[in-house]
This record gives C-alpha cells, structure tokens and sequence, in this order.
C-alpha cells in the first residue's frame, strides 16, 4: 500500500446490518488521490444512471486522502459523495471538525454506506477491533446537532445530522463537531439511509515515506502560515467576515435576492466589526490549524456560540437585508443545529421574500424583517407548513410559485455570495461546476474581486483560463483532502505589501492579465516537471510517489471529467451550464447594459476543456485524461 | 455635484462616521486630496494598501486618480480579504 493511506474501505450495508473490510485500490489511489476523487470513481461504477437520491441505491461514501491524520496544517477534512437530491447531479461537500482524523485512526480511508435502515440507527466502528456496531438512535432522532454530540461525548470523532437531515431537506448537510459538510443535500442523503450519527475510534497512526522531511518542512509552513497577512492575519483576527466590506465595496455582496451588490448596512455584519462588539473567547479552529478562522460569538438568548462565516453573513445578512448581526448570529445557530447549508437557506428565504413583495407568494417573510425568520427556519427543517416547499430549495419553489427570472441557482443549487456580475471568472466558474453555482470548487473571485491580486473583473480575458485551472486544483486539493484557504497562502507575504495603487502593483497585475497563451498551453500540456506547492511537497512526503503542479491539474482535470461524465449519465448537458436570468441580464453596475458575458466566454471554455460545442468531453479527452466510463 | 466616500472599518471606527459626503471634487485624485485633508493625519496609514473603487468599479481599472465622477457616485476605500 501507498504510504499515506490505512490501505481499507469499509463498506457497511444498513438494511442488513452488515459490514466488509475492503481493501483500497491503488490504482484508483494514483489515479484520483482520495477524498473526492476516489469518491466519485467510486459512486460512478457502483451505481446504476437514474437512481432515487434518496432512495437505497444511492451511496453516501465518506473518503479521506493521504494528508488527513497528519499534523499538517488545514488537513483534518473528509469529502462526502453521493449523487446530490438537490441538483440530481454529482453531490459532494468537504468538512473539517474532527471525523478525518477519527476514520484515520481507525484504519478506513473511505467509508461507504449502502441501502436503508428502516429505523433510527447510529454506527460505532470501532477500527482497532474491526467491528462495527448498529445502535438504536431512536433516542437521538429529533435532537439537533449540538445536543447530539454532547450525548455522544465531545472527545470522540463524529459525523451526524441534525432535524433537517432526518426531514429529507434538499440542503441539509452533515456535521462534525461546528463544521457542516453543507453543500448539495448530503445530510438529506444520510437521513435517507436513517443513519443519525457515525462514531468512529481506533489508535492507528499515519505512516509516512519520509516523516523526518514532512516534520521540518511543516514546521516551516507553520511559520510561512503564521506570518502570513491573509492566513495569519486577516483571517485569524476577523474569520471569514473580514470579506463582507471587500465584497461591499465591489458591489458584489449580495443584496436583496441579489438585486444588488452593495448593502448600506454592510459594516455592521463584518468581521472587523463582529470582532469589535461580538466577539468573546478563544477563536476556534479544526484540528492542526494555524488559521483558527471560527470564532465564537456572544448573544443574549443562548450566550457564547459559533459565530457566523461570511456565506452566512452574506445570505442570511445583506441579501435578506438584515444589518443586525445579533440577528444573523441566531439564524446561524439554528441552522447549523438544524444541520442545514446557510447558503442554500439565505437564498430560498431571500428567493421567498421577493415572491411574497411580488405578491406571488403568501407568507409573512420580508426583506429588512428578522421577524419571522427564525420560525421559518425551525418549519423547514421539520417540512412544517410553506417550510415544507422551502425545504425543496429555489429550483423546486420556482417551479411551484414561478419567478423563474430571479431564482438565484446553477443546476439546481443555490450560487455562493459572489455576485458574478462583478467577477466573470467566478461565473463561468458558477455555470460550469459540475455541483453547481458554487464557489469553493474554484475561488476565481480571490483573484478578481477580494483578494490582494485582482485582475480587471469587467474584461474577458483569463475569464476561462482561471477557472478551468483553479477547479483542476480543487478538485485535487479536495482530494488530499485540505481546506482551500490553503490556496490564499500561494501569494507570498510580500506581494500583499505593494500598495494597490503603485506601479510595482499595476505592472505585475497587467502582467498577469497578459499571461492568457501561457496559461492555456500549460492546461493543455500540464507538464509534471512545474513547481511544487506545499501541498504537493506534503503528499511527495508522505506517500514517497512524485506530485508537482502539472500533476494536480491533471489528477483535477481527471476529477472534473469524470465528474462531467456523471452528471452527463444522470441527464444533464451542456444547456445545465448557465446562470440565473437575473445574473445574465440585469446591470448592477453604473454604465453596464446587461450582466453576465457567458455567451461569449462558455465555447471558450468548453475549448480549453477539450469538449465539443455541446459541452461534451471528446473522447480523445477522455483517453488522455484516463477517464474511462 | 455631490459623491458619497466609504470608509475602511478602521477609518470609519477612528472618524466615528461610516462615510463622508463630498461636494465639488471632480475626479478621483481631488478626491482623495479632500479626503487626506478632511481625514488628518490617519489617512495614509488606513488607505496605504486599500485600493480605489468608483460605483465598484477599482479605478486601477479605469483612468488611475484622472478617473473622472459624477454626481451620485460611491467611491469606496476597499482592502483585500480571504476567506470563502
């Protein structure tokens, strides 16, 4: 076995109640590295085109890769897949909190479940014995996700869902500890299969190819991390809140079911101002994190709680207009106890306010109202009343209530709180993800919109270079599987200090903006003898096999085909590759006579991609990427 | 004519004012020689390394400090971030 993996699969069938210890498969290992990767190719060739997401066919597979159960900083995350019950596409979410390192120490690289139980159970495996356990959950079935890990004990590794999970909500997600695997209705997917939490222990430890080189080269990081202005300032001092005022002062901040970019109340949901006046205690972290970008917040009715992350902020914030933190806080908790994606949330409850102002729907939701909100969140997650067609995410209300033209959503899934009118990359990023409109399978606004490089947001060009590379690198990044704020630390401390105004800053930005060709003949070539990242140093360590830039792109180029080839088996196509009518057509910006240019720039990307007109991979593809389907 | 100026969080905190209304400044550049006055001494160190963005739009992407206003615009200090 490679270095780096427990070399195990553990199957587990719930409708009766067995277990098998599979050995993992190398090959599939070199190929797709783990996490997400090995989890797609493993939900392609196990299960049939067509299935009910939430019926038994579906898996819902758990996976590591060979940086979780290290020390390395941003590695404690596991990759969930499944096919998604909210888009009918590939489904997956990553997750920190602490279950990586639990299915490490147990000795599994990748868990699958597979069929139904037809009661409430919760699984103990126990690694160190080989045994897995089906334990009765009828006790916990009903209680949200905090007092579910209080009873299960805070020290163990855990997996569970909340109300929402168990209720089938199309958004749901899985928790561990205050994280949430929160994208494309995997929770809904667990609750399906009536599996309420997952414990896992086991003592076993990481083995390495070289642990002496990894130790010192990770002390190292440790410090580059540490110093870091982004990763060990802006985010350790103010979460991710601290993007609020940016995103504001772009007008891209999502405002009123994205009518607008810019909300006059921003200031008062940042970061910089919740860690002014709201913060209290330590900041929180995942395990071996330098970052510590949770943080913990004080309200009047439940006391010290997680504080929110700007998703949050943004979507149950500004685009609900909500400038009251206090307020935002609360429908965060309830959410995150709920064990619900605040992104998918904060745009149906924002897609639900616009349809009652337009008389289209009769509910008591409005946008610059709290009130109400906090009901309508507890009625989703137990399908109570109208929360029981929200509970169906913006597509589905859509296709009930109408308002097609301002239904904020790619393939079914809720977009990110990056308004693409004001960051094209982001959007052909949006169009083309093949989980839907979202943004942690790419990040192109960090160098367009927020961060401290950003190209013209407004020109076409690397508008399809930078997000067919950037969601190459997720894809393996969310393979190894690491946080993506890993990625920020790519621009060197130093390049932060150039002010954005001085020639030094305009040269090298014009330089980037010009480097198009380049660009596209590595993503073509992607050769394996580019740069090594510390990701890519970290998996040399540990595994002892040779990763460097051009490998990540092609192990991600892998990824993303196969994952294409997915969603081309389960229905959908090239004309699934779009954004909402209102990010197309509507301004936002003084000057501009429409929204979106993804017209112009979708052949384009298909071209880079190596697909057809349709959006279809060519075989030649295929065969070169060593996609086989 | 008349154009709105948003502060960084730490300008606004220091001022006390969450932005300030200007009357007469043409382009971006007597803007900012207002601002510098109107602010004191705490300008340069809160807007060295924020860029410029009129209506959004960073003026690095426009004309530089020529960038030319018009009543009702938004000029708004603005510093990178990270997150996601």
């Amino acid at each position: 076995m490679i270095k780096g993996y427990a070399g195990r699969m553990l199957e587990v069938d719930l409708k009766n109640r067995t277990f098998e210890l599979q050995p993992l498969d190398t090959g599939i290992a070199r190929l797709y590295i783990g996490g997400k990767g090995y989890g797609t190719r493993l939900l392609y060739d196990r299960t049939e085109a067509g299935i009910d997401p939430l019926g038994p066919e579906n898996l819902l597979i758990f996976a590591t890769g060979p940086l979780n159960g290290s020390v390395a900083p941003q590695t404690n995350r596991f990759a969930v897949v499944c096919k998604s019950p909210l888009t009918g596409g590939i489904g997956n979410a990553t997750c920190g909190g602490n279950f990586a390192l639990g299915l490490k120490k147990a000795g599994i690289d990748i868990l699958i479940l597979k069929n139904q139980s037809d009661k409430p159970v919760r699984l103990e495996i126990n690694g160190d014995k080989d045994e897995v356990k089906f334990t009765d959950a009828s006790d916990l079935w009903g209680k949200g996700t905090y007092e579910t890990q209080e009873i299960l004990g805070k020290k163990k590794y855990h997996a569970v869902i909340g109300p929402a999970g168990e209720n089938l909500v199309l958004f749901a997600g899985i928790v561990s500890q205050e994280r949430i695997a929160g994208r494309t209705g995997t929770g809904a997917v667990m609750g399906s299969k009536g599996v309420k939490a997952i414990t896992v222990e086991g003592s076993r430890k990481l083995e390495m190819e070289d642990p002496e080189a990894f130790k010192a080269y990770t002390k190292e990081v440790r410090a580059i991390f540490k110093a870091h202005p982004m990763l060990g300032g802006k985010l350790k001092a103010c979460g991710t809140g601290n993007i609020v005022n940016t995103a504001n002062g772009r007008n891209i901040l999502p405002t009123r079911n994205f009518a607008r970019g810019h909300f006059e109340k921003a200031k008062t949901i940042s970061g910089e101002y919740i860690a002014d006046h709201e913060l209290v205690g330590v900041k929180t972290s995942c395990i071996h994190c330098p970052v510590t970008c949770g943080r913990d917040v004080e309200t009047q009715k439940r006391g010290k709680i997680k504080g929110p992350e700007y998703e949050t902020l943004a979507l149950m914030g500004s685009n609900l207009e909500i400038g009251d933190a206090q307020q935002v806080f609360e429908f965060n908790y309830l959410a995150d106890d709920m064990g619900m994606d605040t992104i998918s949330l904060g745009s149906v409850l924002g897609f639900a306010m616009e349809l009652t102002e337009r008389g289209m729907l009769d509910s008591k939701l409005a946008f610059g109202k709290a009130e109400g909100v906090s009901e309508m969140i507890q009625d989703i997650a137990h399908r109570s009343g109208l929360g029981n067609d929200l509970a169906n995410g913006v597509k589905k209300m859509s296709e009930k209530y109408g308002g097609h033209d301002f239904a904020i959503h790619v393939k079914g899934l809720e977009i990110s709180a990056y308004d693409p009118r004001g960051s094209y990359a982001q959007g052909v990023e949006y169009a083309t993800t093949n989980r839907g409109g979202d943004h942690a399978q790419g990040a192109c606004m960090y160098m367009e919109s927020t961060g401290p490089f950003t190209i013209n947001p407004h020109s076409l060009k690397l508008k399809v270079e930078l997000p067919v590379m950037q969601q190459n690198l997720m894809c393996s990044v969310n393979s190894m599987v690491m946080c993506m704020f890993t990625t920020y630390g790519m621009i060197p401390k130093q390049a932060h200090e150039l002010s954005p105004n001085s020639m030094a800053y305009k040269l090298a930005i014009a330089a980037f903006e010009n480097s198009g060709p380049a660009l596209r003949l590595f993503l073509k070539k992607r050769p394996k003898t580019g740069p090594m990242m510390w990701f890519e140093k970290w998996l040399t360590y540990i595994t002892g096999e040779t990763f460097s830039t051009g490998h990540l792109q092609d192990i991600g180029a892998r990824i993303f085909n196969l994952e294409r080839m997915y969603n081309l088996r389960e229905g959908l196509s090239g004309k699934d590759d779009t954004l909402p009518p209102r990010i197309l057509y509507e301004p936002t910006f003084k000057g501009m006579t429409s929204g979106h240019p993804l017209h112009k720039l979708l052949p384009r990307y298909y071209d880079l991609r190596g697909w057809d007109a349709s959006g279809v991979p060519r075989p030649e593809t295929l065969a070169e990427l060593q996609v086989v389907v | 004519m008349r154009v709105t100026v948003e502060l960084t969080y730490d300008m606004s905190k220091d001022l006390g004012v969450d932005s300030l209304e200007m009357e007469g400044v043409r382009t971006v550049a007597e803007l900012v020689d207002k601002a510098k006055a109107q602010v004191g001494p705490g300008f340069e160190r809160h807007t060295r390394l924020a860029a410029i963005a009129v209506n959004g739009v960073l003026v690095n992407h426009k004309k530089g400090m020529r960038t030319r206003l018009a009543d009702g615009d938004v000029v708004a200090f603005v510093k990178a971030s990270a997150g996601g």
